[in-house]
């Protein structure tokens, strides 16, 4: 008898909510609109960090770039030999990649060459050079991602591409097939083609390349490797991992800056609510705890009472608010918020805000709403309720 | 048996300002007895019905209900005592005006979680005995003065109490309807309830159900 759930009360605490619908509805807005900028606030960066790891974790350790005056050039294939024979080297590769601007979506597009019969540097690029053919000289194929999907077909790209060339003509270029690659981040910008097909585009040499990729077997030896590599080529930059990792979240870090302040803004919110409630009850509220006083009722079946209405407004709002935020999320790509995060999405054009379920952020924004608006909402009740009924209805 | 000795019950308005509302008053009412508490305004009625209640302290005497000193209650025990013991019908009847006739009248079973079953038979009871039923689902802001009345006696008498309190029951009442609730403390009479109304309304001073008529003055029993 003690411990069976006490239905009407519950029904007493649901009447009484809708009873004061403007007041209800005000606090239910506000509740819904700050568990919902909190919950897609966390979601979004709890997505660009998962994104963001995966591209690192897919990077090459070390790559290898000559500079002339500070500035990238294409450097020599047969510079592979010479950094194959540094100690610790494992394996090293001649990449040939670069940005193709299409101007009328106004979108970098970044083409990587492959040649069918070389080892890839990295496993999804040789799924796919395994799975696609990229046809002859004269009827060269591509394979591409889905972002670049997206911007062809909007200017009546469909079936193949027009790149222009350094000296002005067209080289066209029949769309093989789409990709969807283990993380969008890296294969919604990417096009896949034939090297061959690419130096004819980007006017590069058979004698150069972009950039080189190093492997290093054992990581420990990375720093060494590294040294060594920056004795022999002085004028070149040698990125490592580790470097880019470090660039990628100084960007993210400024973002979340903003972030707080938003999270810092919403909390302001929701405390004005809440410093309203404790600075005390309507004087209807108060009358209302007086006639239960009067009528037999205890102090704690009050605040039980204050307890059910406040449960239930605000775990109501709670589920409301992280619903609307995961659909806004993860169904709406973040519309607005998602552009505070520009900086990232310059450093990679179009991306889709993977979905990762992370119940710490749900008990974080739990916990930082539901109990404090509870307890707000039972002190001024129970300062009302263990004062004398007959002052409190006369 | 209620028992009040030596009563008195100070308002301290302010450091200043004080009320006597109750100067040394004792008085004993025995169980079954209709007893009306006659009085000017502001001569002290609803302090003893309150105190009678537990709803507020003495400033000194004491106030016994069977045995029980109940002005020393803590607020807890207080409620429980009301609960059990007290059916008040407050002078402005004290109803939650934007529920319905019969959530008003549950309201003091709320807490005590009974079977639905047990809780709509009381209720069935006292809406029947006290004509309101054909309002059950009725807004009780909605309802005039009389019927008003009705639900804040029916909620009274939902516990089944032995002590009925009545604060100016007739003082928004027109003739035909103060008779009509006199013939309710009759009825009330009969199931052996002690009955106390605080009133200045003469209708009450020559019935002949009543037992005893006390007249207070000033916070003064004579
Ligand atoms: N909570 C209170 N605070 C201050 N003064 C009070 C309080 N309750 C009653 N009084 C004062 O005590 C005196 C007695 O009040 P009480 O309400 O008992 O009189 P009453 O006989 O019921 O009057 P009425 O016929 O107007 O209802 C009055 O002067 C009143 O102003
Ligand atoms: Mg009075």
């Amino acid at each position: 008898m003690k411990n069976k759930i006490n239905i009407y009360l519950i029904e007493f605490a649901i009447n009484a909510i809708l009873r004061q619908k403007y007041k209800s509805l005000f606090v239910a807005v506000v509740f819904i609109l700050l568990t919902f900028l909190l919950t897609s606030v966390f979601f979004i960066t709890n997505s660009i960090k998962y994104e963001l790891n995966s591209t690192v974790e897919a990077l090459p350790e070390i790559i290898i770039q000559k500079t002339e005056a500070g500035r990238v050039q294409n450097i020599d294939v047969a510079e592979v030999d010479r950094i194959l024979a540094v100690k610790g080297v494992s394996d090293a590769y001649a990449r040939v990649w670069g940005y193709y601007y299409f101007e009328n979506a106004g979108v970098n597009f970044s083409i990587v060459g492959v040649d069918k019969f070389e080892n890839q540097y990295k496993n999804s690029l040789a799924k796919i050079v395994d799975r696609f053919d990229f046809g002859e000289a004269d009827s060269p194929l591509m394979i591409i991602g889905k972002g670049v999907h997206e911007s062809m077909k909007k200017n009546y790209y469909k079936e193949y591409f027009n790149f222009i060339k350094s000296d002005g003509t067209l080289k066209k270029v029949t769309i093989a097939g789409v990709f969807d690659g283990d993380t969008q981040l890296e294969s919604n910008d990417m096009i896949v083609m034939s090297k061959e097909t690419f130096r004819e585009i980007f006017n590069m040499p058979q004698t150069k390349a972009t950039d080189i990729v190093v492997k290093v077997a054992n990581s420990s030896e990375i720093a060494t490797v590294v040294s060594k590599l920056k004795l022999i080529y002085p004028n070149s930059s040698i990125i490592t991992k580790e470097s880019i990792k470090v660039s990628y979240q100084n960007i993210f870090n400024y973002k979340s800056g903003l972030f707080l302040a938003l999270f810092i803004i919403s909390l302001f919110t929701f405390f004005i609510v809440i410093y309203d409630k404790v600075s005390g009850l309507s004087s209807e509220e108060k009358r209302e705890v007086g006639i239960l006083k009067a009528i037999g009722w205890r102090v704690d079946d009050v605040l039980k009472e204050k307890f059910y209405e406040a449960a239930i407004i605000s775990l109501f709002s709670y589920i409301v608010g992280v619903g609307l935020a995961m659909a806004f999320v993860y169904l709406f790509q973040a519309p607005i918020l998602r552009d505070i995060f520009v900086g990232y999405s310059e450093l990679k054009p179009s991306f889709e805000l993977p979905f990762v379920f992370d119940i710490q952020t749900l008990f974080l924004v739990f916990f930082l709403s539901v109990p404090i608006y509870i307890a707000a909402t039972i002190i001024p009740s129970w300062r009302v309720a263990t004062l004398e009924a007959d002052e409190v209805i006369r | 048996m209620i028992e009040l000795k030596h009563i008195t019950k100070i308002y301290e308005l302010n450091r200043a300002d004080r009320v006597v509302a109750l100067n040394d008053v004792s008085l004993s009412i025995k169980e079954g007895v209709v007893l009306v508490l006659k009085g000017a305004s502001g001569s002290g009625k609803s302090s003893i019905l309150s105190l009678i209640a537990a709803l507020s302290k003495p400033t000194s005497g004491e106030v016994i209900v069977d045995g029980k000193k109940i002005s020393k209650l803590s607020d807890n025990f207080a409620s429980v005592y009301r609960r059990d013991n007290i059916g008040f019908v407050f002078q402005k009847y004290n109803l939650i005006p934007n529920l319905s006739v019969r959530d008003n009248i549950l309201l003091p079973l709320v807490p005590l979680n009974l079977d639905a079953k047990d809780a709509e038979e009381k209720l069935a009871l006292v809406m029947e005995m006290f004509h309101i039923a054909h309002k059950a689902n009725a807004i009780v802001k909605n309802l005039s003065g009389g019927e008003q009345q009705r639900v804040a006696i029916a909620r009274a008498n939902i516990n089944n109490p032995k002590i009925i309190l009545a604060d100016e029951p007739t003082a928004n009442l027109d003739e035909k309807l103060s008779l009509s609730f006199i013939e309710i403390l009759k009825e009330l009479k009969s199931l052996n309830k002690t009955i106390v109304i605080a009133t200045h309304d003469p209708l009450f001073f020559n019935l002949d159900f009543v037992d005893s008529v006390v007249e207070i003055h000033n916070g003064i029993v004579r």
